[in-house]
Order: structure tokens, then sequence, then C-alpha cells
């Protein structure tokens, strides 16, 4: 106890070194926990979006070449038909859903909005786990006779129709068909879909839905070549022997491995990778700055011992022991970065928050974690046993003869 | 009673190949209740003398034992409960730690020897008003004279009871009222039982002490 008060009274007594020799560990916490947690709140919303698919759901995506709309089939595109077989032939999938995707300018007199429109089946809704607000989903006439039916997003309704019920209402897809020409598609609304957010790689709320057969026919003209098709499992246990199945579908069609399946648990892993290489190299450049300061903090105390050698000296002569000294001045270290973790918590916290409320739009959120601030907590007092030590082993070392002879 | 018993104590340093022989023979007994001085010009190895007296040095040869316990060879951790318990160090510059109060500087000792809180300060406020300076124990050692100061540190050597006070010059910083003071102290704790070595030039406490230690050359000169 009496150790802790003459520890306070020695940080006291010199306050601007005190504080000046803190600054290192504080920039140090401070960068730490706003990486952990800006890293861990960003990860956690890329996951969030995500799993919200369900983990069942796989995205089948054809892998060497590219497809444009428009261009004519190549052996190893996919198709409507490839949608259809997977459905039918494996026993582990649910439903497949083909689809067309191409952003839009959307138009309702003098409203308009940009938007990602997708030409899919009815199985999208059960795959996107899709919700609605109000009307309906396409049916199986709609499809079949290639009708200009819509479902919107939550803020395509919002944007466009800020005052009405857009159900029945007319909508305009803009579509360029060169620099100067730009053709209009009107659609009649039949569905609103509740707000949603993101989804994996769509945000739901900017994007409409239209039937696979329409697009196609009226947009695409892609003579049932798609980009992707998704495809769900019957189960999330049933998601693996899916994925084979599809995977040895495709296999013998192609003849080659020109397609790429992918499930959210490797989406995950992909992010969680990414992320994590982010954070800990992040992590890593913060780290130095806590090197930095540990090795001011070793310096000042360095300083200290020296001045304080006749004080050593007296202690001692009067029968203080060389482990008490010890004590002493690895104390005084460990209580500089313990109160320097504090602050640089405090700011860490203030600071992820600060960037994340300044970027939302980025999708960046800060997640200030118990065990993030735990850890620094950690570090901070690690760091001023680490850098306290040999000061403070070498203020125990003094001679008392010697030391008492210091002036 | 014998308190302390320094035996054949010899003390050699080594200053690069000449070996300095800073105490050749020294032996003397100090009982109990003594007032002992020892005396010597600068360079007859008084100084050496008193650290191995206050347990800050060990002698090359030699016994130093003080109430039984052998001094000489013991680990610096053990000599250092000695110096804290059985020896009250009084210095010639005072020696009190600048940022704290006379209370405190008197209490540390009791620090090191794991007395309470409560009883530190009790006994630390006890030990100034017998040095006289019951009315000062708040004051820093910068608010405070030489004398005040050095009787400070006579009550911070008298902490934890020690076995007899070891000091080194104590009035040779001070003025001479300053240093009648001093020697009024020391009078005092002496009536009161209280064992005294002194190391010192001055005459008036060479005339005090009832047993006189002549040293020259790291030699006894005389003892009486």
């Amino acid at each position: 106890m009496e150790i802790l008060r003459e520890t306070i009274r020695s940080l006291l007594s010199n306050k601007l070194r005190t504080f000046l020799s803190m600054l290192g560990i504080i920039i140090g916490i401070t960068s730490v926990i706003a990486v952990i947690s800006l890293g861990q709140g960003t990860t956690q919303n890329l996951t969030e979006s995500v799993s919200s698919l369900g983990s069942n759901v796989l995205i089948i995506t054809p892998g060497k070449t590219t497809i444009r709309s428009g261009s004519s089939s190549s052996s190893n595109s996919l198709n409507v038909e490839d949608a259809n077989n997977i459905k039918n032939s494996a026993p582990s999938v649910k439903s497949t859903a083909p689809v067309l995707q191409q952003g839009f300018l959307l138009k309702n007199e003098d409203l308009n909005i940009n938007s990602t429109l997708l030409a899919s089946n009815n199985d999208i809704v059960s795959i996107l786990n899709l919700e609605l607000s109000d009307g309906r989903f396409y049916n199986t006439e709609d499809f079949e006779e290639k009708r200009n039916v819509m479902v919107i997003g939550f803020e395509i309704a919002n944007e466009l129709y800020p005052n009405e019920n857009p159900i029945g209402k007319n909508i305009s897809v803009m579509q360029n068909i060169s620099n100067t020409l730009t053709r209009k598609v009107n659609f009649e609304i039949i569905g609103v879909m509740k707000e949603t957010g993101s989804k994996l790689l769509y945000n739901i709320d900017t994007t409409v839905l239209i039937p696979f057969s329409t697009g196609d026919a009226r947009l695409f003209q892609s003579n049932g070549e798609v980009a992707q098709i998704l495809a769900s499992a019957k189960s999330q246990e049933m998601s693996k022997p899916a994925q084979i199945e599809i995977d040895t579908l495709l296999y013998n069609k192609f003849g080659s491995e020109s397609f790429n399946i992918m499930s959210q648990d490797a989406i995950l892993e992909v992010i969680g990778n990414v992320t994590g290489i982010m954070s800990f190299i992040l992590v890593a450049i913060a780290a130095i700055s806590l090197v930095v300061g540990g090795i001011g903090i070793m310096n000042i105390m360095l300083v200290s011992v020296s001045e304080r050698t006749k004080e050593i000296g007296i202690k001692m002569a009067i029968g203080a022991s060389r482990k008490r000294i010890l004590f002493e001045f690895m104390f005084e270290s460990i209580a500089i970065t313990f109160i320097a973790g504090i602050i640089g918590i405090i700011f860490g916290i203030l600071l992820s928050n600060g960037i994340a409320s300044l970027a939302k739009e980025y999708n960046l959120s800060a997640l200030i974690s118990f065990q993030s601030i735990l850890s620094s907590f950690g570090i901070s007092v690690a760091v001023g046993l680490f850098f306290g030590i040999y000061p403070a082993n070498k203020a125990s070392k003094l001679s008392p003869i010697e030391a008492l002879r210091y002036e | 009673m014998n308190v302390m018993t320094l035996k054949n104590i010899r003390k050699t340093y080594h200053m690069g190949k000449i070996d300095v022989h800073a105490l050749k023979d020294i032996s003397f007994e100090v009982e109990k209740g003594d007032f002992t001085v020892i005396v010597g010009p600068s360079g007859s190895g008084k100084s050496t003398l008193l650290q191995i007296l206050g347990g800050l040095d060990r002698p090359t040869a030699g016994d130093v034992i003080i109430e039984k316990e052998n001094i000489s060879h013991m680990k610096d951790q053990d000599l250092a409960i000695v110096r804290n318990k059985k020896i009250g160090f009084v210095f010639q510059k005072f020696n009190l730690l600048s940022n704290m109060s006379a209370l405190e500087n008197v209490a540390l000792p009791m620090v090191y020897a794991g007395v309470s809180l409560s009883e530190r300060k009790e006994k630390a406020r006890e030990l100034l008003e017998l040095v006289g300076l019951g009315d000062r124990v708040t004051h820093k050692p910068n608010e405070l004279s030489g004398g005040q100061q050095q009787r400070v540190a006579i009550a911070r050597a008298l902490a934890n009871d020690p076995t007899f006070l070891l000091a080194d010059e104590p009035t040779g910083n001070l003025d001479t009222q300053s240093g009648i003071d001093i020697l009024n102290v020391f009078h005092k704790l002496n009536s009161m039982g209280k064992t005294l070595v002194i190391v010192t030039h001055d005459q008036e406490m060479v005339n005090e002490g009832n047993k006189v230690v002549k040293i020259r050359d790291g030699l006894i000169e005389e003892v009486n």
C-alpha cells in the first residue's frame, strides 16, 4: 500500500515528465483499440449481411470467361437449363434461381433513382428470404406471358412514390442502347418489399425484381444465358453435399472446372481472412508505437534512476532491500503504462466511434468488445513491466555506499 | 551486556594493481548503554569502519557481531534487514527524503519493517516529540533548519528501536548552537539507555564519550 502512495507521490512530483512518458502508450493503445474495434465492427457488419442469407445458399458463377449479355453462348457459360437441371437432378438442392443482373435508372415522371435490377424466377424469393410489405410477387402467368411486372425495394418505393401507394403504378426502366439513345421500358409495380438492408451481394432496398422471361426478352436478350445461379440446399447440413452434386453436374457438362460454387461459409472465410489480415497489419503498426512508447518510458525511468541515486542510497541505508527498490521502480513504470492504458482506451473508444460515424457509408462500424479493452489493459501493463525491468533492476543493483556518495 | 563486537577487521580495496589496506586489524567491543566515539584524521580508515559497522559493506576478513549475530558474510537481503532493525544511521548531511514530511521520513524505516500505518504514525510522532520537534511533523525537510533536519534524522534512526545508533559526523554540517542541541539529544538518548556509536572530529563530542576509539592508518591507536 505504502509503495502505491510512494509511486503516486513520485509521479505527481514531475507531472509534465509523467505525462510525456505516457503519451507514447496513450497513442499506441488508442490506435490499437480503434483498429480492433473498427475491424471487429466492420467484420460483424459484413458477416451479418452474409449470414442473413442463411448458410444453405450457394452461388454458382461461370469461372473462366466472363459473360456479357447478348454474347453468343459458349461452352462454359451458365444458362437457365443449368438452373433447372441442377434443381431436378441434385437431390440435396431445394431450389435454384437463374439471375440476370444489371444496374438501371428507374423513373416515375420527374423522380428517378439508380437501382439494381434482377431478373429471376420465383425461387429467388425463398432463396434470398424476401418479404413483401405490400402487393404480391410475380406468378407463373406473369412468367409465361413475359409480363412487364416488377417488385420494388423499400427505398425505391420511398424515393419514387413518396406520397402514394406504388402498387399498380407505372415505373420506367431507362436502358441505354448507345451513348445517345435511351430506351424506356415500362413496368407495372405489383409488390413492394420490406425494408431489408444488405443481403450478401445485394442491397435489397435499392433492388427491383422482374420475371426472368421478361428480363431476358425485354432487357437482356441473353437467350437464356445467365451471370449467376443462386441455389439453396434443402437444409444447412445438406449444403456440402449440394455443393458436391452441383460440382459434379457442371463438371460433366463443361468437362472442366470453369465455374465457381461459393457457399456462405466460403464467403465468410474470405471475409474473415481479409479482415483478419487487415486487422493484423494495422495492429502491428499500432504495436510499433507501443514499442516506441515503451522505449520512451524506459528512457524516462533510466533518467529517474540516476536522478534518484542518492534517494535510493538513503533508502537502502535505512533498510530498504534490493527487492523493495526494484518493486518501487517497477511499480512506477507499470503505473505510468496502466494510467496511459486507461486514457488510451477512452480515446480509442471515442476515436473509433468518431471514425465509424463519419464513414458510415463505407459500412464501417465500431464494435468495442470487452476482450479488446481487457487485452489493451494487459498490453499496457506488459509494456510497463517489460520496459520497466531494466531501469528497476539497475536501481536495485546500485551499491548503497556509492549511491549515498552520489550528489 | 555486549551488543557489538569487532574482531580483527581487515578491509582491502583493489585499486587496479595496487591493494589499499584501509583497515588492518580493528577489534573493539561496544556494551549496551555505551557512548562510543570513534575519532581519527582523514584517511585513517574511519569511513570504511563506519560502512562496515553500518552494514553497508563487508570486511575482507574478521567478524562483525551484532547481538550475537555475525553479519560479516551475510547476504544482501539479510544485511538490509540488519540495517533496518539493528542499526540506526545518522548521516553528516542528514539525508532526509525531500518530498516527504518529517513524519513520513521518520516512519520510512518502519514501512520497510512492515509496521502498520497507524502504528507507524503514532511511533513517528512520539519520536519527533522526543527530539523536540512535536510541532514540526508535517514540515518538509526544506522547511526545517539544519539542526532540526538532523533531529528528524535521529528520530528516523530510532524508528525500529535499533541495537545502536551509528552517527557519521552528526554535527559536521551544523553551526555551534545546533551542534550543542544535537549533543543534548544524544545525551538524552544515552541517559535513556540507548547505545551510541559516533564518528566525529568534534572535540565536545569526544569529551562526552565514555569510550573513545582512536584510529590511525587502519589501526586502533588507543581505546579509553
